[in-house]
């Protein structure tokens, strides 16, 4: 454990002392350094730890812990006041310390000035100064930082070919379009080599068709330089694409940390499952190894249940749904029952549908449990449904048609 | 539809235009036109040596030279604290915001001759300040300082009006921006504030000199109108009109007026460039 302290330390001195030309951070011979071992472990390159944040009476930041890895990239994702700009901003140093450690390359930050941090923030507008060419405002931090003209261009010179702008070396940021100032806002971060880059909702004012092709750039752009980097978004496409790693941010907690993958298909939370694209999350009740929903008597609980008689919910994504004829046999491991369908709309790749679940013919018989759900009651489950068009293709639905409703997984969560 | 709403082309006269085009000229004839014209009429009217012997007369030079002085002070002084004022005013909030808006605004309501009468109290033998200064050699009122003083608070607003609105309207991000990059706080206002501020600050630097260099009503109050001492040149004009010195008032009001002129067309050409 104190050797990875020492290794850190010693990487970020590195890191400082680089040469400009000849090394890019691909080579800095952090790889060659040490020995396999420290190469194999996951190097810490930033760390948030127990951050917290009051603004007035309004705990904006509660508790949050996370790290980003060396040549990680971990996304905050989360709705427009759950902190996420705060957290940005406490790395940063633009907001007044709150309680807990930011650390960065090992070295604790937080009660540093943001001049002192060596991080690389991209603003949501660019913050490009207005009055500068746009070589001027890549060779900035190097200006500030006293370093000689003719090293200042060859850095220029660098940033501008390896965004591709070298054209546009005197124009002023108002002369050129919105994602080449997004371009060069992220070479002026980049070129006074910082430990870390902090993008604030850096795409949401591009429009859609620059904002994919900027992403996809970006990406390539850090998994070459393999610098660190943390992005802000409150666009869930945004966060799966960018994200090594995904935070999502609730009202000033974090409810889930985890790859992609992960929170997409592991959420823990209701709040992680129905933000990170669509979700049906159905109200229920464990009994003896089921769960039951309204008006239906379910399926084989996927974890061990804590407790018979417990409110539960249950979360699948609308492409987790298997619909077939209604005399037809359902090819999926969970049968749902029956459904009408409701509304059919196609959205090009996809065909989505709303399907009201129908009680089973026995339901007068069964007597279901209900924890207090009101599970009894007339039942009204309607729920989200997309299938592929080849799948709409195979089995044509209109509004009106019954169905044979299958699921190919499922989550539960606490009630 | 199509052919019922077809007009024929200038069959409606709009007769507005012409007529109010020609109010305005009619009006601003007797108001503003002719008696600018006239200084230079009169001015002429004995021709241009008579002109230039009384603009060459030691008074008149001056009190020229002493209205480029103090103007020229007090504009400095009212740029860099409308500066600062405006830095600290759009950066922060703080309690009595409104309150201290309304105190530096306060000079453009107040009559010239309460300024100078203010000044007057306030520095005077047994002012408020002044009687510390009894004693001493030095002397605030009937100086050039007491120009000075009385010009700074005349035009005090003029140039924090400007760059407030320019400073407000930049955004907060350009700083944060500077510092993230290692700038201090000075080195963002140096070179990322500052160059984005340089329209508004020759605008407003233009306006206060504008009206500093025509200040009357204060400096009457202030400055004891002495003559080669501090006899400004608005003073001047007023003083020699009073002796009967027609020539040599109307000589000075030229001087005056041109240079009004050619402040004011300044200002309207970087306002023109800052728009683009």
């Amino acid at each position: 454990m104190a050797g990875e302290v020492v290794a850190s330390l010693h990487q970020t001195k590195d890191w400082q002392t680089r040469d400009w030309q000849t090394r890019g951070w691909a080579n800095t011979g952090w790889e060659r350094q040490g020995d396999g071992e420290i190469r194999s472990a996951r190097r810490e390159a930033l760390a948030v730890r127990g951050l917290s944040k009051w603004f007035g009476d309004e705990k904006v930041l509660d508790d949050v812990s996370f790290s980003i890895a060396e040549g990680e990239s971990l996304v905050l994702l989360g709705h427009s006041g759950s902190g996420k700009s705060t957290t940005l901003r406490l790395i940063a140093g633009l907001e007044t310390p709150g309680h807990g450690e930011v650390v960065l390359h090992g070295r604790r930050i937080e009660h540093l000035r943001a001049r002192e941090r060596n991080v690389g923030v991209i603003f949501q507008n660019y913050a490009l100064f207005p009055r500068m060419t746009v070589a001027e405002n890549i060779g900035f931090g190097l200006r500030i930082r006293g370093e000689r003209r003719k090293r200042r261009e060859a850095v220029i010179d660098e940033m501008l070919a390896l965004i591709g702008l070298s054209d546009q070396r005197e124009k002023y940021p108002s002369q050129i379009s919105g994602g080449q100032q997004q371009r060069v806002a992220i070479a002026r971060a980049l070129a006074y080599k910082p430990e870390v880059l902090l993008f604030d909702e850096s795409f949401s004012a591009l429009d859609q068709q620059t904002r994919v092709g900027l992403r996809r750039e970006i990406r390539t752009l850090l998994r070459k330089l393999r610098v660190p980097a943390l992005f802000i978004t409150h666009d869930q496409e945004e966060a799966m694409e960018l994200g090594d790693h995904i935070a999502i941010l609730n009202r000033g907690r974090i409810e889930q940390i985890g790859t992609p993958e992960d929170v997409y298909n592991e959420p823990q939370t209701e709040f992680v499952a129905t933000f990170l694209g669509a979700a049906n999350v159905i109200e229920g009740c464990w009994r003896d190894g089921f769960i039951a929903i309204d008006c239906q008597q379910c399926m084989a609980a996927p974890r061990p249940i804590q407790a018979s008689m417990q409110k539960a919910k249950m979360v699948f994504r609308p492409e987790d749904i298997t619909l077939h004829s209604a005399t037809g046999f359902v090819e999926a491991p969970y049968l749902l029952g029956r459904g009408e369908v409701l509304d059919v709309s196609f959205t090009g790749a996809n065909e989505s549908l709303m399907i009201r679940l129908l009680p089973r013919g026995f339901a007068g018989q069964v007597n279901i449990p209900d924890c207090g759900n009101n599970l009894n009651t007339p039942c009204n489950l309607v729920i989200k449904v997309t299938r592929t068009k080849w799948d709409a293709r195979r089995l044509h639905l209109a509004p009106g048609d019954s169905v044979s409703v299958g699921l190919k997984s499922y989550k539960t969560l606490r009630g | 539809m199509g052919a019922a709403s077809r007009t024929i082309p200038g069959a409606r006269v709009d007769l507005v235009r012409p007529i109010g085009i020609g109010f305005i000229v009619a009006a601003m004839m007797p108001l503003v036109i002719l008696p600018l014209a006239s200084i230079f009429i009169y001015g002429f009217s004995k021709g241009p040596v008579h002109f230039w012997e009384a603009l060459s007369s030691p008074a008149a030079l001056f009190s020229l030279k002493l209205s480029l002085m103090t103007s020229s002070v007090a504009t400095g002084c009212n740029v860099v604290i409308g500066l600062i004022a405006a830095w600290v005013m759009s950066k922060y909030e703080f309690k009595g915001t409104s309150a201290l808006m309304i105190i530096i605004s306060l000079p453009t309501a107040i009559p010239t001759a309460v300024a100078g009468f203010a000044l007057l109290l306030l520095w005077g033998r047994s002012g408020l300040l002044g009687q510390f200064l009894e004693h001493t050699d030095y002397q605030i009122m009937f100086t050039t300082a007491a120009i000075i003083l009385a010009n700074i608070f005349v035009t005090f607003p003029l140039a924090f009006g400007v760059i407030k609105p320019a400073l407000d309207n930049l955004e907060t991000s350009y700083e944060d921006a500077a510092e993230t990059m290692g700038a201090s706080r000075w080195q963002a206002f140096r070179y990322v504030v500052l160059p984005s501020l340089r329209g508004a600050i020759i605008t407003g630097a233009l306006l206060t000199f504008a009206r500093s260099i025509g200040e009357f009503g204060s400096t009457i109050m202030v400055s004891g109108n002495l003559a080669m001492k501090t006899q400004t040149a608005p003073l001047y004009i007023f003083t020699k009109f009073n002796e009967g010195d027609v020539e040599g008032a109307n000589a000075i009001a030229a001087v005056l007026a041109v240079i009004s002129f050619a402040i004011f067309s300044l200002i309207l050409l970087t306002r023109k460039r800052l728009e683009k």
